[in-house]
């Protein structure tokens, strides 16, 4: 079986457990721990890939199952076009993520570097095996340990904050775990075998099905950081060590939004389509919410977190839209939804891995997350600019990049959601829509706010002033997925219908023609086109013309000068003039104040307190109660009553003597 | 894919548009010194500024990064691009694949991320709060503006400028009382996009919309200030082609062509008198206030959904 | 195989006497040595169980003239709890001739001769009472753990631990009297104690001796209302709560209730839906009562509470008819015995070297003492059933089993989706705990802490690595 995708996937889990264990053995040596790790989880991802990429390119769906230990399930291995898609995204940021740390982790030498790379390396293997599991007794555990690899990885800095943002964290996973147990449980005392593929086949009831779906819909957002499951995730990310964090939230999020498609798409069918209205909904309310909430964030990490929240929210969109139009039979809406899905899935991995890593570079050299203590380091670290730029253009959806592609295709699918014959998604389809371009403008804002704070004007601290560019590993990650990120916007006419066939496999419907030469489409009729290739060339092209009339006019002109300050009203300007992240976007504060009070009044933390306060208080009351009352009660009883006896035992023989008479007499007569 | 010689003739198209731009600013500029009974400069005064700027020395703060430097020729060029795509003679777009109202509206984004992005680069604290005024802009009339759109998009199935341009300017109308709505709400996005009052102030350069603009100088500012020029050129004609292509050539004759030159021509004008006549019969704004006015943008669109919905 | 599984009583039991003989500071190698030998003994037993195919056999030990007395069943359930009881028992045995030593810093002190006696006539009972194939059996090994459990528990003799230790005694005593009167009826009606018996009873006849069984079990498994001795015992030196009120004594209760459930083939309803509604009571209840603990035995006793029950849920779901819930269920006694020693014993690790079990005095453990750090961390996810380890494997399909249940019993459902919700909130507060005491700084107790004996770090090692295989093993063999 060499050579196959099953057997890349199988050397691809071994590599990252070998990867994890020699991290493990080799603490004394902590160095030697971190080379290791990061070369086994490279390893490890460059065999993922070859996993991936045949299943990817036609070789269609591998299966293998083996009945394993557990006399109520089989262990079956599923590698079908969306797991390969998953397993794609997973390798791709896993590869420049492990590459990262070789240099990365070394700041954490002598603070559990080696524990990282154990965390780090199980947590992936965790990911690769869930996402082909098929049967759902593996897929929790996989799920479980994915989550349990990287509570570990959010708790490494092991100060109050980690911890009790591990605890969040942790607790809406397994929470989110068990729902999706209950999903699955339901599934099974209808199909009667734990295989997925049983599932497929159960015919559940409407209502039935419907509770499956929301079970598994809120458990895996919950795991996606769904609003308003989302509270988890910046307090998470941005404990874990910027490697990790980039994968968590590029990769991992999306098992949730895999898990969603699972059941939604390919368990259930998707029959109705009100399913399909909430994930939209759900969706369209995490991405303007998402966004928003980050604008108000000056933790650099935090920032990317919510972000996170926003993007999934866009991924929700697409395969809402999906959801209905596969319950309207609508195959080939349905097949562009879920392309627009999955390739915002796998733009969004490749853009926000980049962004935290570069988060990572500026931390790295600053030692401070608050962006009020960064500022003018485009010049210190052009390279780590250069690739937060581009991660922050691509998140902005701003052409001719990746990101724009898939939020491309999310307004045409929504489009042609909202040219559909029911009025409910003649109106879901344009509120989608509208809530869709104000998420990108607000993310725009907040990028220019992310990258400005950061990296313009003048350095704010001490350390930011002695900033340096980072080593040459974790530079080269960034490079790489700052140039995957441009190479998945422009090479989107090959990669359409790669990721339109997974789609189809999905929706079930004939193939759809999404791309021709340099254009891609929404539809067969071709009524609208984008050509990122074209873009790149024109937009790259043009300058020309300004720099030609620049030449032609340069008559006596100096050449460009770059000294002396800013102008500030004709005051010497200081650096605290400078604009500061916070009143950056006091504007929108005033704005939107409303949606931001509702974080406020919404937040169920404090309620959860004062209950759980209220819940201890009366738990200490009841403990002693059972003693008082029961305990010794019945202790007391007894005492009573063998008081009660003692007067029988007088201590006179004769009066013994009576009783012995009185009971000869009594056992007599009863004879008789 | 367009063929080579469509590109080239929608390159002409945009130096076209490019070398009349300055005209049309220096035409606002002449219509608020007639309302403010007041001389005024010349209207070939923004050709004689660019050129003088041209021949300037660049100087950039020491603080001011490599974003700072590309910001000009990333505006322009983007806006030459939307400029190549637009269906401005006839209702047919040069270039398609670009012609497409989403990737219109994020073209624009790109150009004012990087606008934004320059203010707060050049590390003057004045260009800095421009750049937040000038997104935040942009997040009160994104929604409106793709909401207008979305309704004649629907109405006509395609999200494809050329094609939404001549289905317009053919067909008799569907949903005229939401048509309506929708270029009214559009007119008002296009209208604060330009940098008018009560919202902004584009010549004052300490202002809103052309905040950033403070530490630009000599030949930057100059391919700055033609790029923004541009900018307010093809929102005109942006409006012009998804609502009002009427007019426009259906053949490729010459005396249609003509016809139509003389057609847009006098569109373009009227719509820079129309704009420049509001514009200065109105005070400025107090910024922090400019959301309220912008919903009644938002609610005109969404009126114009509702009409759409009903087939009025 | 027969005489392997005598051995396997009778070498504890020997240990017992001979630790009683010898002097002082011997008394504990002899102890260590037979239950090692008895531990070798059980691992036969399975070894040879297993070549032989495992088909469960029957043996008579004694009988009057056709009524057999006492006897052994060799067969897969009898077979794995034996291996856990007496396997646990070496390494409690073990964990305690470096616990009870001076180095002690709660409790100084050298352990003497009857504890090791007890403890070892403990395992020999716990191996009979598993081995036995009557009620009189069972219930004559029932009242030895309970006077075992006596003499443990008020072993440092002072008034509370007497006071635990009366209580023990009476309530489980008590609840003995449901055995006596189950056996009584078996007698009454088939003429013999053999459990096998139970198979050929009348509906009524099952309920009353099933309802007897169960007020057992209940006393024993520390069941509401007859729980209320289990966090008095707490009292005992912890290796014993670790091996009575974790892994063995609070087991008698579950045991007899399933080997009496597997004797019996068709079951009473009534006892299923009694089963299952005192469980999830209980379970409730024990959960309420870990937010007021701050010693950590405590709030690992009212743990063991809840886990037994949902061990109870599980076989009582079994009398509906659902043979993955009683493996589920069996599979659990197997797999909590492990994770929840391990827990004590990390428990008495902290005695050990820190001096206190006070949970809120404890932080840091990561830092300076890895090990019990670890443990910790594994025995809480053990207990709480997060994969890799061992709970969850046999939790999982006893919720299966629920679940698929519920569709022919609808109220099944809400019990077993309270035991669900039980199940996350108790891991909720493992996870809290475990936040606040193993990583970040250590506190005053942990940086002062000694070093941890030998003794105990193989022991903590050994069911680490049992709480990982443990649930292979079981599966396995249920399989």
């Amino acid at each position: 079986m060499s050579g196959t995708p099953l057997f890349f996937l199988l050397l691809s889990v071994l590599l990252y457990l070998g990867g994890a264990v020699a991290s493990l053995l080799l603490a004394r040596h902590e160095s030697l721990a971190i080379r290791c790790s990061g070369l086994a989880g490279m390893l490890g991802a460059l065999a993922g890939l070859a996993a991936a990429i045949p299943v990817l390119h036609g070789a269609g769906t591998q299966l293998y199952a083996v009945a394993g230990p557990f006399s109520f399930a089989h262990f079956v291995v599923r590698l079908d076009p969306l797991a390969a898609l998953m397993l794609l995204a997973i390798s791709l940021l896993m590869f420049a993520s492990a590459l990262y740390s070789l240099a990365y982790v070394r700041e954490y030498a002598g603070r559990g570097a080696w524990a990282m790379g154990f965390f780090l390396n199980s947590f992936v293997a965790a990911m690769v095996a869930l996402v082909v599991a098929d049967n759902a007794f593996y897929f929790l555990i996989f799920f479980e340990l994915m989550s349990l690899a990287s509570y570990f990885l959010v708790i490494s800095d092991q100060d109050p904050e980690a911890v009790s943002a591990g605890f969040l964290y942790f607790l809406i996973a397994h929470a989110g775990s068990v729902l999706i147990m209950v999903a699955f449980f339901i599934l099974y005392s209808h199909s009667g075998s734990l295989d997925f593929d049983s599932f497929r086949s159960a015919h559940l009831s409407a209502p039935l099905a419907s509770l499956v779906f929301l079970l598994a819909f809120f458990g895996f957002g919950a795991k996606a950081g769904m609003v308003p499951l989302h509270s988890w995730l910046p307090r998470a990310h941005p404990a874990a060590p910027s490697h990790a964090s980039a994968l968590m939230s590029g990769v991992m999020v999306k098992i949730g939004v895999f898990g969603i498609i699972k059941v939604g798409v390919d368990l259930l069918g998707a029959h109705l389509a009100w399913w399909g209205l909430i994930v939209l909904g759900f969706g369209a309310v995490s991405a303007v919410l998402g966004v928003l909430y980050a604008l108000a964030e000056h933790d650099i990490k935090r920032l990317l977190a919510y972000h996170t929240v926003e993007n999934v929210g866009i991924i929700l969109m697409g395969v809402g839209t999906g959801m209905i139009a596969l319950a309207g039979g609508h195959t080939e809406l349905a097949g562009l939804a879920l392309l627009a899905a999955l390739y915002h899935t796998l733009n969004h991995a490749v853009f926000k891995g980049l962004l935290f890593l570069g988060a990572g570079a500026i931390i790295f050299r600053t030692h401070s997350r608050d962006m009020e203590q960064m500022g003018g380091l485009a010049r210190r670290m052009p390279l780590t600019a250069t690739c937060f730029l581009i991660g922050a253009m691509a998140i902005s959806a701003l052409p001719p990049l990746n990101g724009f592609v898939s939020e491309w295709f999310t307004y045409q699918a929504l489009f042609s959601l909202s040219q559909g014959a029911d009025l409910a998604s003649r109106i879901a389809g344009p509120i989608a829509i509208v809530m869709l371009a104000l998420t990108g403008a607000l993310a725009a804002m907040c990028f220019v706010k992310a990258y400005g704070i950061s990296f313009s004007g003048e350095a704010r601290s001490s350390g930011a002033e002695h900033a340096q560019e980072v080593p040459l590993s974790m530079r080269a990650g960034m490079l790489l997925l700052a140039l995957a990120s441009i190479l998945l916007g422009l090479g989107a006419p090959l990669l359409a219908p790669q990721l339109a066939a997974v789609a189809t496999s999905l929706s079930g419907g004939a193939a759809i023609s999404v791309a021709q030469g340099s254009l891609v489409f929404p539809s067969q009729a071709q009524t609208t086109t984008l050509s990122t290739p074209l873009l790149a060339i024109l937009l790259i092209a043009i300058p020309l013309l300004p720099l030609l009339i620049l030449g032609a006019l340069k008559g006596g002109r100096l050449p460009r000068r770059q000294r002396g300050e800013s102008w500030a009203c004709g005051y010497g300007q200081e650096a605290i003039m400078s604009v500061s992240a916070h009143n950056f976007v006091g504007p929108l504060h005033e704005m939107f104040a409303p949606l931001y009070h509702l974080r406020e009044h919404l937040d169920p933390s404090a309620r959860l307190r004062r209950s759980l306060d209220w819940l201890i208080a009366a738990s200490t009351r009841l403990e002693p109660l059972w003693d008082i009352h029961v305990v010794s009660r019945v202790a007391s009883l007894v005492t009573r009553s063998g008081q009660l006896l003692q007067g029988l035992q007088g201590g006179d023989f004769r009066i013994y003597c009576l009783y012995v008479l009185v009971t000869l007499v009594i056992l007599l007569v009863l004879v008789v | 894919m367009p063929s080579i010689a469509m590109i080239f003739l929608a390159f002409l198209q945009a130096l076209l548009l490019l070398a009349l731009a300055p005209l049309m600013t220096g035409l606002s500029r002449m219509i608020r010194a007639r309302m403010h009974s007041r001389r005024g400069p010349g209207v070939l005064q923004d050709y004689r500024d660019i050129a003088k700027l041209l021949k300037r020395q660049d100087v950039a703060p020491a603080a001011s990064g490599p974003v700072f430097r590309f910001t000009p020729y990333i505006v322009l060029s983007a806006m030459l691009l939307l400029a190549m795509a637009l269906p401005v003679l006839s209702p047919h777009s040069l270039l398609g694949p670009v012609a497409d109202l989403i990737t219109f509206v994020y073209v624009f984004a790109l150009a004012r991320f990087f606008f934004a992005l320059s203010g707060i680069d050049s590390g003057s604290a004045f260009a800095g709060i421009g750049a937040s005024r000038e997104l935040m802009m942009g997040v009160l009339v994104e929604p409106t503006m793709i909401l207008s759109l979305l309704v004649v998009a629907l109405i006509e199935g395609t999200t494809n400028l050329g094609s939404i341009s001549t289905a317009m300017a053919g067909g008799q109308l569907q949903s005229p009382v939401a048509l309506s709505l929708a270029m009214l709400a559009f007119a008002f996005t296009v209208f604060i996009e330009m940098g008018k009052l009560p919202f902004d102030m584009a010549e004052a350069e300490q202002e809103l919309q052309e905040g950033p603009l403070t530490e630009y100088s000599g030949s930057a500012l100059a391919v700055l200030k033609l790029g923004l020029a541009l900018k307010k050129m093809v929102l005109v004609l942006f409006l012009l082609g998804v609502f009002l292509p009427f007019g426009n050539a259906g053949s490729d004759s010459l005396a249609s062509l003509l016809g139509s030159t003389l057609a847009v021509a006098l569109k373009v004008l009227l719509i820079f008198l129309l704009f420049g006549l509001i514009e200065n019969s109105m005070a400025r704004g107090r910024y922090m206030l400019s959301s309220r006015v912008t919903w009644i943008g938002f609610g005109v669109a969404v009126l114009a959904f509702v009409f759409y919905l009903t087939g009025l | 195989m027969q005489n392997i599984a005598l051995w396997t009583i009778l070498l504890p039991l020997a240990g017992a006497a001979l630790s009683l003989l010898v002097a002082q500071r011997h008394a504990k190698w002899v102890a260590l040595l037979f239950s090692a030998l008895a531990t070798v003994s059980v691992i036969g037993l399975a070894c040879d169980f297993n070549a032989a195919g495992r088909v469960a056999i029957n043996y008579s030990l004694l009988s009057v003239g056709s009524t057999q007395l006492i006897g052994l069943t060799i067969d897969r359930l009898s077979v794995l709890v034996a291996l856990a009881v007496v396997s646990l028992g070496l390494l409690v045995v073990l964990y305690s001739t470096a616990y009870l030593s001076l180095g002690n810093k709660e409790h100084p002190h050298e352990g003497r001769p009857r504890y090791y006696a007890f403890l070892s006539l403990f395992i020999a009972a716990m191996a009979g009472l598993v081995l036995s194939s009557t009620m009189l059996g069972q219930l004559v090994f029932f009242e030895i753990t309970g006077a075992c459990s006596w003499g443990l528990i008020g072993y440092y003799e002072k008034p509370k631990a007497q006071y635990g230790a009366i209580k023990a005694l009476l309530i489980t005593h008590l609840a003995s009297i449901g055995l006596y009167i189950a056996a009584a009826l078996l007698f009454s009606h088939t003429g013999s104690f053999a459990l096998s018996g139970l198979a050929s009873l009348g509906e009524g006849a099952k309920l009353a001796i099933f309802l007897g069984i169960l007020v057992a079990a209940w006393g024993k498994s520390a069941q509401l209302p007859l729980h209320a001795w289990l966090p008095d015992a707490m009292e005992a030196p912890t290796p014993v709560s670790a091996y009575l009120h974790a892994a063995s004594m609070v087991k008698v209760g579950v045991y007899i209730y399933a080997r009496a459930i597997y004797s019996a083939g068709q079951v009473p309803q009534l006892i299923g839906w009694i089963g299952v509604i005192m469980a999830v009571i209980t379970m409730i209840y024990s959960f309420l009562l870990y937010l007021p603990q701050r010693d950590m035995k405590r709030l690992l006793a009212y743990s063991t509470i809840s886990q037994l029950s949902l061990i109870f849920m599980a076989l009582s779901l079994s009398i509906f008819g659902s043979q993955l819930a009683f493996n589920g269920g069996i599979a659990h006694i197997f797999n909590h015995a492990y994770a929840k020693s391990l827990f004590f014993l990390v428990a008495g690790a902290l005695s050990y070297t820190c001096g206190t079990r006070q949970l809120p005095a404890l932080r840091g453990l990561l830092r300076h003492l890895p090990l019990l750090g670890v443990s910790f961390c594994v025995a809480a996810l053990a207990i709480t059933g997060v994969p890799p380890f061992n709970g969850f494997f046999s939790k999982f399909p006893i919720f299966t089993a629920g679940f698929q249940l519920g569709r022919e019993h609808l109220l099944l459902l809400p019990c077993v989706v309270l035991a669900l919700i039980e199940s996350v909130a108790s891991f909720a507060w493992f996870l809290k705990w475990f936040g606040a005491t193993t990583p970040g700084e250590s506190s005053e107790a942990v940086v002062n802490a000694s070093p941890i004996p030998l003794a105990i770090k193989i022991s903590l090692v050994v069911l680490i690595i049992m709480c990982v295989a443990s649930s292979f093993i079981a599966a396995s063999w249920l399989n």
